[in-house]
């Protein structure tokens, strides 16, 4: 039931892609279980790709972190033919595409209760790591877990630091989080078990507004740092 | 105009349309209606509807008519339901005038139930939809004791279907994204062991019981954060399964086993805490093949 769709051998090309049904009426195509920069960079072309080249029955796409969900009404597709389709688009050369990233600047007051434990889990004092987490922009990687949630990066593996190990019930919206080589933004009140670093008055969500949010995957980041 | 004061609600009272779709890619979930078939028996019920419905819990509602007259519908489980104290049927529908009262008790079977109306209910809408989220606070309204609902004449109204009769039998599934990495004997295990609905249940998910203790000894996978769907059914750290439902998170890093079929996920909301729950595992396509006869 699953389709393994081997790569093509004609660059410029995507990477190999599983098609995996979840329930009845969503598809996904993954192409990676780890979260790499390459199946990162290749879920947000495709879902860009997708959506400009519309599959009747298909409802709705949405790019992950290493993976583009379809939602389709499987009374006018179904799963076989639609992964049929989107096999097709696997094998079109991935070279034309350009992307139309905007670049988003994140002024960021470094305030968070966790930046001292972060500073020197990566061994830097304050000042040399917030040089460090803004010295290069990053990609956003991903919109998910909450409204305007976007994942970040990647920072280099100097500054790589783990989850904490117990989850704050609640941090504010514009809390800037920091964990696993990234820095995500809340745009809501969330649960997480990320380390607060700081805080920004930049929101991704505005429910009044459609579309509600503003970044989206594969736009540039670039973090100031403000009193 | 016909003016409604709720006079009781339980807490997980809400406003709800088909749900807010098309937002996936922002973060935001679709909502809706717990038990899709039985909000639109209820329309069916009032013979045509406006969008918008109020879903109550076992917890019961209760609502008198301030001002103006109106037609409603009633469906969902097995509710009690009078108006000014004198019992009509459920599924059901009633014209309600000012001064009449319409309260609602838990029944025999069920936990989600639905009022619809012939007019519609202008609040509360965000982003094409006035569904509730209860996770996020989006949309509709949670309702409570004293407020106030307007319903308008609706410029189109939805007929829905008749109310069906629920099936008996296992809750069929799809195997789910991370099925592989459960062991042989635990993905058996899962589909010929009995689990057990529990109280904690919500619009976000149901936590099950699992006395045989499938998942006891089921590893802690570290997980790239991914899509989740409608009747997911993911194993939290501690081995507890949980099915998720309407307002669930859209991505997440628990393992998902299976995903409850679009036709069962109705029928699985209802199940009463305590009742105990077996899970048979069927393709993709036989599963759009019940989704295509209407179950």
């Amino acid at each position: 039931m699953n389709v393994d769709l081997p790569a093509s051998r004609d660059a410029p090309s995507w990477p190999s892609a599983r098609l995996l049904p979840l329930g009845d009426q969503h598809l996904l195509v993954r192409f990676s279980e780890g979260l790499t920069q390459s199946a990162n960079a290749a879920a947000i072309e495709f879902a860009q790709l997708l959506n400009s080249s519309e599959i009747p029955g298909v409802l709705e796409t949405a790019p992950n972190l290493v993976s583009v969900l379809l939602r389709y009404d499987p009374e006018a597709i179904s799963f076989m033919r639609l992964s049929g389709e989107i096999g097709l688009r696997l094998k079109t050369s991935r070279a034309a595409r350009a992307l139309n990233a905007n670049q988003h600047k994140i002024p960021v007051r470094f305030d968070g209760p966790d930046l001292n434990e972060v500073a020197a889990s990566v061994e830097l004092d304050i000042a040399a790591f917030i040089t460090a987490h803004n010295a290069a922009p990053l990609k956003a990687l991903a919109t998910g877990f909450a409204p305007g949630f976007v994942y970040a990066g990647f920072h280099s593996e100097a500054l790589r630091v783990p989850r904490r190990t117990r989850v704050r019930q609640q941090v504010a919206a514009g809390s800037v989080l920091f964990a696993a080589g990234q820095t995500a933004i809340a745009a809501t009140d969330i649960p997480t078990g990320w380390h607060v670093i700081g805080h920004t008055e930049f929101r991704n969500f505005h429910p009044e507004q459609d579309p509600p949010s503003t970044i989206r995957p594969g736009d540039t980041l670039v973090f100031e740092a403000i009193k | 105009m016909t003016r409604l004061r709720i006079i009781r609600a339980g807490a997980l009272a809400t406003l709800q349309d088909a749900g807010r779709f098309g937002y996936l890619a922002h973060g935001i979930g679709a909502s809706g209606p717990m038990d899709r078939s039985a909000f639109s028996a209820a329309a069916y019920m009032t013979g045509g509807a406006g969008p918008v419905g109020i879903e109550f819990t076992t917890a019961g509602l209760e609502l008198e008519v301030e001002d103006g007259a109106c037609t409603l519908g009633l469906a969902g489980g097995e509710f009690s339901a009078t108006v000014n104290g004198k019992a009509i049927a459920w599924p059901g529908a009633c014209d309600l005038a000012t001064g009449d009262r319409l309260t609602i008790t838990a029944g025999p079977t069920g936990n989600f139930g639905y009022v619809r109306f012939h007019g519609n209910i202008e609040m509360g809408r965000v982003l094409n939809s006035a569904s509730t989220n209860s996770r996020i606070g989006l949309g509709g309204a949670q309702l409570s004791a004293g407020d106030a609902l307007e319903v308008r004449s609706a410029a189109e109204t939805e007929r829905g279907i008749a109310p069906q009769q629920v099936e008996d039998g296992p809750i069929r599934v799809i195997w789910g994204l991370h099925a592989e990495q459960f062991s042989p004997d635990v993905r058996t295990a899962f589909v010929t062991e009995a689990f057990e609905m529990t109280s904690q249940m919500d619009r976000m998910g149901m936590r099950l019981r699992d006395p045989s203790g499938v998942f006891a000894s089921a590893p802690n996978l570290n997980l790239v954060s991914d899509a989740i769907v409608d009747g997911d059914i993911q194993i939290l750290g501690d081995g507890t399964p949980t099915v998720l439902m309407r307002d669930h998170q859209p991505t997440g890093g628990y393992p998902r086993i299976a995903t409850v079929i679009g036709s069962d996920q109705d029928r699985l909301a209802q199940l009463r805490p305590g009742t105990k729950v077996m899970f048979s595992p069927i393709t993709v396509e036989h599963a759009q093949t019940l989704l295509r006869r209407g179950y």
